[in-house]
C-alpha cells in the first residue's frame, strides 16, 4: 500500500515572528528604529504617510484611507469653515484637534475616536508592502496635535492583525484597491444571502469604475469598515476586482500556441498573491 | 470634556466593576482598556466581544420594528451573563462613521445591571457628544 507523500511545505516568510525587541513588529524596520530613538518627523511610504512625534505616531494618512477631516466633514460632524479656521490658528503648542475641542465644536471623545479610525486605516495602507523604501524628514509634529499618539508596535501589530483578518474574509488583497464590478452569485439570493444594510449601500455603488477606497469616501465612511464589506460581498460572489486590461493583441504573423494548460491559471494566482505579500 | 481614558475611568467606578474598554467592532481594537478582563488578554476580549457585537448589530430580528431612519447601530446595548459575572456591551453612535462599542464586565455578587445599564448610556452620551 503506497501513501501519497504531501508535498513540502513551502516556507513562509513570517514577519510577526521574531519581533524586535524596540517594540517593532517587523512590519517596518526603519519604523521601528525611529520608534527607538524617539524620532519626530515624518516617514513617507508608496501607500501613505505616517506623522512621527517623539517616536510615537501621532497621524497618518493614506490616498486609500479618507482622512480625519473627510470622515468629519462628511455627515455634518464638523463645517468645513470650522476645520479650516482650526488648522489656519493652530501651532506647536495648540493644535488643531485641541482648538477643535477648546472651542466646543467637537467632544474630546468623538475627536479621539474618529483619529484613531483614521490612524490606523492609513496606516493599514502606509504599511504595506512596497516596492520602494520609505524616506524619513525628520522635523515637527503634525500640525492637528497629538490627540491620541499610538507606538509603532501598537499600529504595526494591528495592521498585521488587519491583514489577517480580511484574508480569512476573502484571500485576494486585489480587492482592496482594484476597480469593482458587481457579478451575479450563483442562483438567485435568498433572505439568507442578502447582505447586511452597510454592504447594501457599498454595493449600489460598485460600478466598474470605484475602488473600495472611492466607495469608503463616497459615503464618508472609513476605509478599513469598507474593505471588510467588500471583502464580504466577494465572498458572497456579489462582487469582483475588475481584471486589469488583456495585453494587446501580438503582432501577426506569429503563432502562439493555444495555451490550455490549466498550470497556466495557477502560476497566475500564484504571482498575484506573491506580489499582494 | 471626557476622553476616552476617563470614560472608562468612570466606568470603572461603577458598583462591581471589573474591566471597561471602549473596542472598534469591525477591527476588534480596543481603543482603550483599564482594569481586568476573563482570561487576563483585554486584546483577545476585545475582539471576541467585537464579534458578537458585530454579528448583533448585523441582524435584522434585532432592529427596531419601527426603523423608518435607519440608525447605524440599531442597537443600544448586550447584555451577556454567567454564573460570576454580568458584560454589558453599550454601542456608541457617532455623528461620523465609526464602529465603537463600549464594554464592561461586573462581578455578579457585587455587580448592578440595572444602574450600570443607564449610567453606561450616559457616559457613551458625554463621550462623543461632550
Amino acid at each position: 500500500m503506497t501513501h501519497a507523500v504531501p508535498p513540502p511545505r513551502l516556507p513562509v516568510r513570517d514577519r510577526a515572528a521574531a519581533p524586535d525587541p524596540a517594540g517593532g513588529g517587523g512590519v517596518s524596520p526603519m519604523l521601528t528604529r525611529l520608534a527607538a530613538e524617539r524620532a519626530t518627523g515624518v516617514l513617507e511610504r508608496e501607500h501613505g504617510t505616517l506623522h512621527l512625534a517623539d517616536g510615537h505616531v501621532v497621524h497618518a494618512e493614506s490616498p486609500f484611507a479618507p482622512g480625519l477631516a473627510d470622515l468629519l466633514l462628511a455627515h455634518g460632524t464638523l463645517t468645513p469653515d470650522a476645520w479650516r479656521q482650526a488648522v489656519e490658528r493652530a501651532d506647536e503648542e495648540r493644535g488643531a484637534g485641541r482648538l477643535l475641542v477648546e472651542a466646543g465644536l467637537v467632544a474630546r471623545g468623538a475627536l479621539e475616536i474618529c483619529h484613531l479610525g483614521a490612524v490606523y486605516d492609513a496606516g493599514y495602507f502606509a504599511l504595506a508592502p512596497s516596492s520602494t523604501p520609505g524616506r524619513f524628514h525628520y522635523g515637527t509634529g503634525h500640525l492637528l496635535g497629538a490627540v491620541r499618539p499610538v507606538t509603532v508596535a501598537e499600529l504595526e501589530r494591528e495592521t498585521l492583525r488587519r491583514r489577517a483578518l480580511l484574508h480569512r474574509l476573502w484571500p485576494q488583497p486585489l480587492v482592496d484597491t482594484a476597480p469593482l464590478l458587481r457579478t451575479a452569485p450563483p442562483g438567485a439570493p435568498g433572505p439568507a444571502t442578502a447582505p447586511a444594510a452597510r454592504q447594501r449601500a457599498v454595493l449600489a455603488l460598485v460600478d466598474g469604475v470605484r475602488t473600495a477606497p472611492d466607495i469608503a469616501r463616497a459615503l464618508g465612511r472609513r476605509a478599513f469598515p469598507t474593505l471588510t464589506d467588500v471583502r464580504r460581498l466577494a465572498a458572497a460572489g456579489l462582487v469582483a476586482a475588475k481584471p486589469p486590461p488583456a495585453a494587446p493583441d501580438p503582432p501577426p504573423g506569429i503563432a502562439l500556441p493555444p495555451v490550455t494548460d490549466p498550470d497556466i491559471t495557477l502560476l497566475k494566482r500564484l504571482r498575484d498573491a506573491l506580489e499582494a505579500l | 470634556m471626557p476622553g476616552i481614558d476617563e470614560c472608562l475611568l468612570e466606568a470603572m467606578r461603577l458598583p462591581g466593576a471589573r474591566g471597561a474598554a471602549l473596542v472598534d467592532w469591525t477591527s476588534g481594537l480596543a481603543l482603550g482598556t483599564v482594569g481586568e478582563f476573563p482570561g487576563g488578554d483585554h486584546e483577545a476580549a476585545a475582539a471576541e466581544a467585537a464579534e458578537i457585537a458585530r454579528l448583533a448589530a448585523e441582524q435584522r430580528a434585532f432592529a427596531p420594528v419601527d426603523d423608518a431612519v435607519a440608525a447605524d447601530p440599531p442597537l443600544e446595548d448586550l447584555i451577556i451573563s454567567n454564573r460570576d459575572s454580568y458584560h454589558l456591551l453599550r454601542f456608541v453612535p457617532t455623528s461620523f462613521d465609526s464602529s465603537v462599542f463600549l464594554h464592561v464586565c461586573l462581578g455578579r455578587s457585587d455587580g448592578n445591571l440595572a444602574l450600570a445599564r443607564i449610567r453606561l448610556g450616559e457616559m457613551a452620551g458625554r463621550l462623543v457628544l461632550g
